[in-house]
């Protein structure tokens, strides 16, 4: 065996992630954290484009005010899409089962995301192994801008 | 005329025949996946991974090709552009129960959960679907937004193959706006711009403590007694690095001056007088002087200084008219 090929056999496939072990996972261990931003108003104006959602709220100024907001604001569905990376970079992105989340405060421009997940759960269902997670993403000072859950399956 | 209860009675019956009624026609996806638009949400999210966005290394892995992120699964489906325009489509179900909820004054509208679950996730070239019904309209609720109504819907999403790939549910409230939303209110009063900070560093804190003790110090050789303004580390007569300091009476005269009408930094008022004081004590110092018109401020005009909180972490020298004689 050359050493290039000792070499390639170390690395982990590209694209998958070097996978956490479902049997070492402990309820209460948090994943690396993701922090995006300061998100800009060029961001949202990008998402609203990449995601079809072109809610005016989101990208508008005027209406944002007319609507009684100081500002335009984050979609919910980039915070929560923010999480989905969270989750698809430490396993891959086919043992994500489901996402869901309660939209609690609004991110403002200006503002830091915080996406965070820790280990709530170990169980069967399905014929698979799976862990829940709770999920949840923060500002600069901590309040917590969406709070949900997120399943992943472990083969 | 109606009286609310009435009016309630009456808008609720007609919302429980939006109940379990398909939102509108299948969202067909305009294009099939693909990877320049997973390109278009990646550089969105400054989400890297290669499974989304580097060919060669995703068909080097177990994927065998790109893959879909799969928060992605409803941006397959969803208009686009069209979301903004009001224009009503006779077809959108969706879009009469808000009409109909903004007629009752139930206009505000809030997203407030999302759940999301997925079979599989999408490759280039799949083509998804989705059917969208509305689940659920609860009762009239009292919410810190104000009192509404809460919408579910659930879209299915399905591939060309008739597959279901995923699905969503999606809950709105519709509300009738009690007040400004209460994030308004926290962002009406934005606070007052601050003054810039100074940039402090070993050499200089020492002089800025001062002020916030309510001392004007001056930096005095120890070597050769010379004083000197701005604070720095050497004696420019002696070369000593050996000082220490005298406070300041803070009483002096105007040797030169400027009155600063633009450009305007927030946090000063304008016009700004900005002077150059000879200090009794025998070196310069930079400041601000208050309480005097522009036009009055003349070179060799006594002043003195006072030292102000000008914000809770910033203390300054601020010069006025000398109102007595020194001592």
């Amino acid at each position: 065996m050359t050493s290039d090929e000792t070499r390639h056999d170390e690395l982990p496939a590209v694209g998958t992630p070097p996978s956490p072990c479902f049997e070492t996972l402990a309820v209460g261990d948090e994943l690396p954290p993701l922090t995006k931003g300061p998100l800009e108003r060029v961001q949202l104006v990008k998402y609203a484009g990449a995601s079809g959602d072109f809610n005016p709220i989101h990208v508008d100024e005027p209406f944002a005010k007319s609507a009684g907001y100081p500002s335009v604001f984050a979609h919910g569905m980039l915070s929560m899409a923010f999480l989905g990376e969270l989750l698809t970079s430490w396993v891959d992105p086919r043992q994500l089962r489901e996402l869901g989340v309660r939209f609690v405060a609004i991110t403002w421009p200006g503002d830091t995301v915080r996406a965070r997940a820790t280990v709530a759960r170990k169980f069967e269902a399905e014929g698979e192994r799976r862990v829940e997670l709770a999920v949840w993403t923060e500002n600069q000072d901590g309040k917590h801008t969406l709070d949900g859950t997120a399943v992943v399956g472990f083969p | 005329m109606t009286s609310p209860r009435a009016t309630r009675e009456e808008l609720e019956r007609r919302l429980a025949t939006y109940v379990g009624a398909a939102a509108g026609p299948p969202e067909v996806g305009r294009d099939p996946v693909d990877g320049a638009l997973v390109r278009q949400w990646c550089d969105a999210l400054d989400d890297r991974n290669p499974a989304y966005l580097d060919e060669d290394a995703a068909r080097a892995s177990t994927h065998g090709g790109l893959v879909a992120p799969p928060a992605m699964l409803q941006a397959w489906v969803l208009p686009g552009i069209s979301m903004s325009r009001a224009a009503a489509d006779p077809e959108n179900r969706q879009r009469e129960l808000h009409a109909l909820f903004d007629a009752q004054g139930y206009t505000g509208v809030v997203a407030t959960n999302c759940e999301q679950a997925y079979d599989r996730y999408l490759r280039p070239g799949d083509r998804v679907t989705g059917h969208t019904v509305i689940e659920s309209i609860s009762g009239e609720k009292a919410t810190g937004l104000g009192s509404g109504y809460f919408i579910d819907t659930r879209t299915t999403f399905r591939d060309q193959h008739g597959g279901q790939v995923g699905w969503m549910t999606f809950r709105v409230l519709k509300f009738k706006p009690a007040a400004p939303p209460a994030a308004a209110r926290e962002r009406a009063a934005p606070p007052k711009p601050r003054r810039l900070r100074p940039a402090l560093g070993h050499d200089n804190a020492w002089w800025w403590d001062g002020l916030r003790c309510g001392e004007l110090l001056i930096q005095r050789c120890k070597s050769c007694g010379q004083l000197r303004h701005p604070p720095r580390p050497m004696c420019g007569a002696c070369q000593s690095t050996q000082w220490d300091t005298l406070a300041s009476g803070g009483r002096g005269s105007v040797y030169s001056f400027v009155v600063m009408h633009h450009p305007q930094v927030p946090g000063y008022e304008y016009p700004l007088v900005v002077v150059l004081v000879d200090l009794d004590e025998g070196t310069r110092l930079i400041s601000n002087l208050v309480g005097v018109a522009p036009g009055d401020v003349h070179i060799g005009m006594r002043v003195e200084a006072r030292i102000e909180d000008v914000d809770p972490e910033l203390a300054l020298p601020l010069f006025r008219r000398e109102t007595s004689a020194g001592g």
